[in-house]
C-alpha cells in the first residue's frame, strides 16, 4: 500500500440499505408487521479489497449480499457503484451492471444446475450477455477452468461428478466469466472440507491479486475472515455494530458482541484458558428486534440507556478507521 | 498395544473393536467403516474428527444399530458395552439399551424430535420407557431435565412444539432427552455444527457441566479441530473409513505423527497468522468410498509418499497412548 | 459442443438404468409397452377387412385401402365385401388361384358376428374364431377389448398431454410469480374444485345436441376440466422451492431472463420429479374413463369400451366370460401400471424407500 495518505475510492458505497421483508400473517396474507432483515447498513468498499462481514445465523449477511447484487431489491437505501445508485435501477437498466456484482454461493451444490454439463454452466454468462460465438465461448470457458485449477476435460462433465470443493471452482469460474470487479461471497467456504477450505480460500487470494478484484466476505467464522479481509464488519440483527481493520477487531474489539463472538471461537489449541464471555439467551428475530441496544438483552454490560435509545455507529477513539455501535467505551 | 500410562480396564466402558460397516448400493458393496477400534472411558471425552464422508456417522450409526436398512451392515467387529456385543444383540434388547444406557445426540435436533408433539410429551415419553410408569412422575422428571439442560422456565417450554424453539433451545431439548435416563455413554454426531458460535459455546459448556456432573462418558463427532481441542481428552482422526491416528489431545495436537493430521492443523486459518498468506494445502481431495487408493488411504495426497505406502500401514504406537498408522512416522521432519 | 448432440445427462441415465435393475417394474414396462405397440397395430390383428386377397392374379390389402365392393370380387352386392364370406367362397373353389388371408381375430368391434342368429352372449368358441365369446349384440368381445383398450389409451395420453400442459403452465407461473397472481388463481381453483364433478357429467351429457354425442372430445373436455389442478399444484409448489435455489439465484445475479429461468433451468428440473407421476395418471384416468363408461356417461355406443363392457358383464353375470375378461383386462392393466409407477418412483428417488433398523 504505496499510496496509504490518499484513500481510495470507494467502489461500492452503501447507504443506509434496508430490506424488510413482510411477513404475511392471517387469513388474507395481509401483511402486518416485517422482518427487519437488513436495517439500515452503510459502509464503503474501495477498489481492490476485501471486507469481511461476519455475524450469526439470521442476522443478515447474506440478504445484505443479495441486495447488492440485487436479488433483493432493497426497501430502502441507495447502493451507489462507481457513484450509480444500483437500488433505483430497474431490472433492464441493471443488466449491463450486472456483469460488474457477481456472486459466489455458499453450497455447492445447490448452486450449480446438476442437468448442465461444466461447460454450460460457466459459458451461461457469455450466452446471457451474448458475447462471442460458440467456439470462442468455448476457449473462454476452457480459460476460466484453468484459472480456477480445473482439467480441461471438466467441461463435458456434469456437477455431480466433481467433489465439493471442485464444484465450488466451477461455481467461481462461473462468477468470474464476465470479468466483474466485486464479487459477493457469500460463506464460500463453509461446506467445504477443512482442507479443502483452503485450497479455494487460496484460490480467492491469488484471483484477487492478480485480477485487482474487490471482495464482500461473508463468513462466520472469525478465523477464515479474518485471514482474507482487509477490513471486517460485524453485524447483528440486521445493523454493522462494529467495523474495523481485520488486526484490529482481532487485537482491540470494542463492541461487547464482538468480544463475546471472539472468546467463542474454539480455537485449535488444547489446555486453552481463556476466560469465555458467556452470552445468555439466543439471537432475537429481526421482526420484533428490541427496543433501543439490540444487543441489550445479551450484553453484559447492558444499562438502562442501552434498553431505550439505540447507539449510532461512531468512531472509536483513538481508533483511525475503527467504527463502533455501542454507548459505552469499552 | 498396552500403552505405558493406559488407564484401568474397568474404565473402559464402551469398546468398538475391528468394526467394519459396509453399504450395498447400485454399485456394489462400499465399506465405509473399515477396521476401526477405540475404547470410550468413563467420564471422558473421545472425540472423532475426520472430513466428511470419512464415515464418523457411520461409526456412531454402528454401534446405536441404527444404519439405513437394508443397505448397510455391519460385517464384523465387536461393540463391547456393558458385557455384551452390541453388534450382534438382538433388537428387542437393543431397544432397551438405545436410549437408555447409550444415548445419542444428532446434528439436526429437527431429527430427533417430533414437530407435531409437545416436548413435554416426548419428554417424559423416555422416561416412561426405560425408568418410571406414572405419567405425572416422568412428566416431572422431564421439567426437572429441561432445567439441568439450561432452559430457562421449563414448565412453560413442556408445553411448547419444537418449531416454537430456537436451533439452541432445540439442541437443548434433544441432549435434555439423550441424558434423561442417565445413560452410561452418550454419542452426541456434530451437536453443535448447525449452531452459531456463541450458542454452540453455550452447548459445549452445558454438555461439559453435564458430563462432569454424572459422570457420563462422550463420543463427540465433529469436523471442527478447534472444537476438538476445547472439549476432548481422547482423539481419533479418521480418514476415508479408518483411524489415521489417535491419542491424547495434548499428543495429536503438539506432535501430530501422521502426515493427514499435520496437513489438517497447518492448513486451517488462525486468528494469529498472517492474513492473505498462502495457506497450506492437502493437495487433492478425499477420495471416494469407490475409488479408494490401495495401501495408505492417504498416499495420492501425501506429500511424504514412498513406494512403501502401496501397503496399507498398520496402527503403531508413537508415544504413551497415541497411535498412527504410517510408515514414515520416525522420518518426517518435526514440525 | 457446436454440433447439437442428443445427450441423455447422465443423472437420467442413472435413473434408467435404476429402473430397468428393478425386476418387476422393468418387466411390467416391457409387457405393456408391447401391448400398447400391438393394439397400435390392431387393424392388422383384430378386424374384419382381409390382410391380404389374391383375386384373379391381383393382390388386395383392404386393411388400409380404400373400401372394396362386394362386386369387384364377383359377388352380388355393391356395399363393403364380408371378406369371411369372401374367404370361405374362395375356399370352397377347388382351384385355389383365390384366396383371402384374414387377421387372426377376423371381427372388428362394431359388428354382429353372426348375422341372422338371435341376439345373446356366445361363451368362447375357438372354431368361430371369437376366443373370449361375444357379447349380447354378438359382438367379438375380444375385439371390443383391444379396441376400448386403444380408446382408453388415446384417451389417458391426450388427457395426460392437457393436464399438464394446463398444469405445468399455470403452475409454473403461479410459483415463478408469486404475489396477487398467485392467490388469485388459488382462489379460483378453489373455487373450481368444490363444482360436484359427477354431477356435471350427467348434465352435460343430457344436454349435449344428439347429433354430436358423448364423443371422446366432449368426455375429455369435461374430465381434463376438473383434473388440472392437482398438476398445477403440485407445479406451484415444485416451482416455488425451485426457484428459491441457489443455481436460480445465480442466473439471475447473471441477468438471465425470466423466459431462459424459466425454461433452462426451472422447468428441466421440476419435469424430471413429473415423470414419476405419468403412470399413476395413466391408471387413473383410465380408470376414470372406464367408470363413466360402466355408469353409462361415457362414450357413446356403439364405441368399444371397457367400461361399457363391464356393465354389459354386470347386468349378464349368467354368461361370466364377459365381465371376466373386461375385469381381467382392467386389473391387469392396473396392475401393470401400478407395479411401473412404483418402480419409477424408486428409481427416481430411491432414498424415500429406506427403512430404519
Ligand atoms: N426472502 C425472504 N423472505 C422473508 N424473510 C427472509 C427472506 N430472506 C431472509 N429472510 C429473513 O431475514 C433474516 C436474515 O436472513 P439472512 O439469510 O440474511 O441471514 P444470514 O445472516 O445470511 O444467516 P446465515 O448465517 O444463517 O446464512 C432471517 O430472519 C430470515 O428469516
Ligand atoms: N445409506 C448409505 N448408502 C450408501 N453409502 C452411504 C450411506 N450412508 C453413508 N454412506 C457412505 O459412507 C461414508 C461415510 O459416511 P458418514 O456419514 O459416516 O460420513 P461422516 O464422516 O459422518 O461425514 P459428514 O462430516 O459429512 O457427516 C460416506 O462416503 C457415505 O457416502
Ligand atoms: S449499547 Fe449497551 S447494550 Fe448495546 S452493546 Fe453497548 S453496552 Fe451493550
Ligand atoms: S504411509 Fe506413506 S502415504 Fe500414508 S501417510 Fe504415511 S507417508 Fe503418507
Ligand atoms: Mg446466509
Ligand atoms: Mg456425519
Amino acid at each position: 500500500m504505496d499510496a496509504s495518505d490518499v484513500p481510495p475510492a470507494p467502489l461500492l458505497q452503501l447507504e443506509d440499505v434496508q430490506m424488510h421483508f413482510p411477513v404475511r400473517e392471517g387469513l388474507f396474507l395481509r401483511s402486518t408487521r416485517s422482518c427487519r432483515a437488513v436495517d439500515g447498513v452503510s459502509l464503503q468498499l474501495p477498489a481492490g479489497e476485501t471486507l469481511g462481514l461476519v455475524g450469526e445465523s439470521g442476522c443478515g449477511k447474506s440478504t445484505l449480499g443479495k441486495c447488492i447484487v440485487r436479488l433483493h431489491q432493497p426497501t430502502a437505501g441507495r447502493i451507489r457503484f462507481e457513484g450509480t445508485d444500483l437500488a433505483a435501477l430497474g431490472q433492464a437498466a441493471l443488466k449491463p451492471w450486472r456483469r460488474h456484482l457477481q456472486m459466489v454461493f455458499q453450497d455447492p451444490v445447490e448452486s450449480l444446475n446438476a442437468r448442465h454439463t461444466v461447460g454450460e454452466i460457466v459459458a451461461e454468462p457469455f450466452v446471457i450477455h451474448g458475447e462471442g460465438d460458440a467456439r470462442e465461448r468455448r476457449e473462454r470457458v476452457l480459460g476460466l477452468l484453468e484459472k480456477v485449477g480445473l482439467p480441461a476435460a471438466a467441461a463435458d462433465r456434469y456437477p455431480f461428478e466433481f467433489s465439493g470443493g471442485q464444484r465450488q471452482r466451477i461455481g467461481i469460474a462461473r462468477a468470474l466469466a464476465l470479468r466483474p470487479r466485486l464479487l459477493v461471497c457469500d460463506e464460500p467456504v463453509s461446506a467445504l472440507d477443512v482442507s479443502i477450505q483452503s485450497q479455494v480460500l487460496n484460490l480467492l487470494l491469488e484471483l484477487q491479486r492478480e485480477l485487482g478484484l474487490s471482495y464482500l466476505f461473508i463468513a462466520h467464522n472469525l478465523a477464515v475472515v479474518k485471514h482474507v479481509s482487509d477490513r471486517i464488519a460485524i453485524m447483528y440483527l440486521g445493523r454493522i455494530v462494529e467495523l474495523a481493520p481485520a488486526e484490529d477487531i482481532y487485537a482491540a474489539p470494542r463492541h461487547p458482541y464482538t468480544r463475546a463472538l471472539l472468546s467463542a471461537i474454539p480455537r485449535p489449541e488444547p489446555r486453552g484458558t481463556r476466560e469465555r464471555i458467556a452470552l445468555q439467551g439466543d439471537v432475537p428475530s429481526p421482526i420484533s428486534p428490541p427496543p433501543g441496544c439490540p444487543f441489550h438483552p445479551r450484553c453484559p454490560h447492558a444499562t438502562d440507556r442501552c434498553r431505550v435509545e439505540a447507539p449510532a455507529l461512531r468512531a472509536a477513539p483513538g481508533r483511525p478507521g475503527h467504527t463502533v455501535s455501542c454507548h459505552l467505551d469499552l | 498395544m498396552t500403552p505405558v500410562d493406559a488407564p484401568a480396564a474397568n474404565d473402559v466402558i464402551l469398546s468398538v473393536r475391528d468394526l467394519v460397516t459396509t453399504f450395498d448400493t447400485d454399485s456394489g458393496r462400499l465399506t465405509a467403516v473399515d477396521g476401526v477400534s477405540f475404547d470410550v472411558r468413563r467420564g471422558r471425552t473421545l472425540g472423532i474428527v475426520g472430513e466428511s464422508g470419512c464415515g464418523k456417522s457411520v461409526t456412531a450409526l454402528s454401534i446405536m444399530r441404527l444404519l439405513p436398512q437394508p443397505m448397510g451392515r455391519i460385517q464384523g467387529g465387536r461393540i463391547l458395552f456393558e458385557g455384551r456385543d452390541l453388534a450382534t444383540l438382538p433388537p428387542a434388547e437393543l431397544h432397551r439399551i438405545r436410549g437408555g444406557r447409550i444415548g445419542m445426540i444428532f446434528q439436526e435436533p429437527m431429527t430427533a424430535l417430533n414437530p407435531v408433539q409437545p416436548i413435554g410429551r416426548q419428554l417424559s415419553e423416555v422416561f416412561l420407557l426405560h425408568r418410571t410408569r406414572d405419567a405425572a412422575d416422568a412428566w416431572r422428571r422431564g421439567t426437572e431435565m429441561l432445567r439441568k439442560a439450561g432452559i430457562p422456565a421449563p414448565e412453560i417450554r413442556m408445553h411448547e412444539y419444537p418449531h416454537q424453539l430456537s436451533g439452541g433451545m432445540r439442541q437443548r431439548v434433544v441432549i435434555a432427552m439423550a441424558l434423561a435416563c442417565e445413560p452410561a455413554v452418550v454419542i452426541a454426531d456434530e451437536p453443535t455444527t448447525a449452531l452459531d458460535v456463541t450458542i454452540q459455546a453455550q452447548i459445549l459448556e452445558l454438555m461439559q457441566a453435564l458430563q462432569r456432573d454424572l459422570g457420563l462418558a462422550v463420543v463427540l463427532i465433529t469436523h471442527d479441530l478447534g472444537v476438538i481441542a476445547e472439549t476432548c481428552d481422547d482423539v481419533i482422526v479418521m480418514y476415508a473409513g479408518r483411524v489415521a491416528e489417535s491419542g491424547p489431545v495434548e499428543s495429536i495436537f503438539d506432535r501430530p505423527a501422521h502426515p493427514y493430521t499435520r496437513g489438517l492443523l497447518d492448513s486451517i486459518p488462525r486468528l494469529e497468522g498472517t492474513r492473505k498468506a498462502r495457506l497450506r494445502v492437502i493437495e487433492g481431495m478425499v477420495p471416494g468410498l469407490r475409488d479408494l487408493p490401495a495401501g495408505c488411504r492417504f498416499h495420492n495426497r501425501c506429500p511424504h509418499r514412498i513406494d512403501r505406502c502401496a501397503t496399507a500401514p498398520n496402527l503403531e504406537a508413537v508415544g504413551p497412548g497415541h497411535e498412527a498408522a504410517c510408515h514414515r512416522w520416525r522420518e518426517l521432519p518435526p514440525r | 459442443m457446436n454440433l447439437p448432440r442428443l445427450r441423455v445427462d447422465p443423472l437420467t441415465h442413472k435413473k434408467l438404468q435404476r429402473f430397468r435393475s428393478i425386476q418387476r417394474g422393468y418387466v411390467s414396462f416391457l409387457i405393456l409397452a408391447t401391448a400398447v405397440v400391438l393394439s397400435l397395430a390392431a387393424e392388422l390383428l383384430v378386424n374384419s377387412r382381409a390382410l391380404v386377397v389374391r383375386h384373379e392374379g391381383r393382390w388386395h390389402f383392404p386393411t388400409y385401402g380404400r373400401i372394396h365392393t362386394g362386386k369387384e370380387f364377383g359377388l352380388d352386392y355393391a356395399y363393403e365385401v364380408n371378406y369371411r364370406e369372401l374367404g370361405r367362397k374362395f375356399a370352397a373353389d377347388p382351384s385355389g388361384r383365390n384366396w383371402v388371408l384374414l387377421p387372426p381375430v377376423p371381427y372388428n368391434p362394431l359388428e354382429n358376428c353372426h348375422p341372422g342368429e338371435t341376439f345373446r352372449p356366445r361363451p368362447p368358441d375357438w372354431a368361430r374364431q371369437n376366443f373370449l365369446g361375444t357379447d349380447q349384440i354378438n359382438r367379438d368381445i375380444l375385439a371390443r377389448l383391444v379396441y376400448g383398450f386403444r380408446n382408453a389409451l388415446a384417451f389417458a395420453a391426450a388427457f395426460i398431454v392437457l393436464t399438464y400442459a394446463v398444469g405445468i403452465s399455470l403452475g409454473c407461473l403461479m410459483g415463478y410469480f408469486g404475489g396477487w397472481f398467485d392467490l388469485l388463481v388459488q382462489r379460483l381453483i378453489e373455487i373450481w374444485s368444490n363444482i360436484p364433478f359427477l354431477f356435471v357429467v350427467i348434465i352435460v351429457a343430457s344436454i349435449v345436441p344428439a347429433g354430436i354425442g358423448m364423443n371422446l372430445g366432449v368426455l375429455l373436455a369435461i374430465v381434463v376440466l376438473f383434473s388440472w389442478t392437482g398438476m398445477t399444484y403440485y407445479m406451484r409448489s415444485a416451482t416455488y422451492r425451485e426457484k428459491a435455489r441457489d443455481y436460480v439465484h445465480a442466473a439471475q445475479v447473471l441477468g438471465a431472463s425470466t423466459a431462459r429461468i424459466l425454461f433452462r433451468h426451472i422447468l428441466p428440473n421440476v419435469l424430471s420429479t413429473i415423470v414419476t407421476f405419468i403412470p399413476f395418471t395413466i391408471a387413473s384416468s383410465i380408470s376414470a374413463l372406464t367408470a363413466l363408461d360402466f355408469l353409462g356417461f361415457g362414450l357413446p355406443p356403439p364405441t368399444p369400451s371397457w367400461g361399457e363392457l363391464l356393465r354389459q358383464g354386470t347386468s349378464n353375470l349368467q354368461s361370466p366370460w364377459i365381465v371376466a375378461s373386461a375385469f381381467s383386462a382392467l386389473v391387469l392393466v392396473l396392475v401393470l401400471v401400478t407395479f411401473i409407477g412404483e418402480a419409477i418412483r424408486e428409481a427416481f428417488d430411491p432414498r424415500k424407500f429406506t427403512l430404519y433398523q
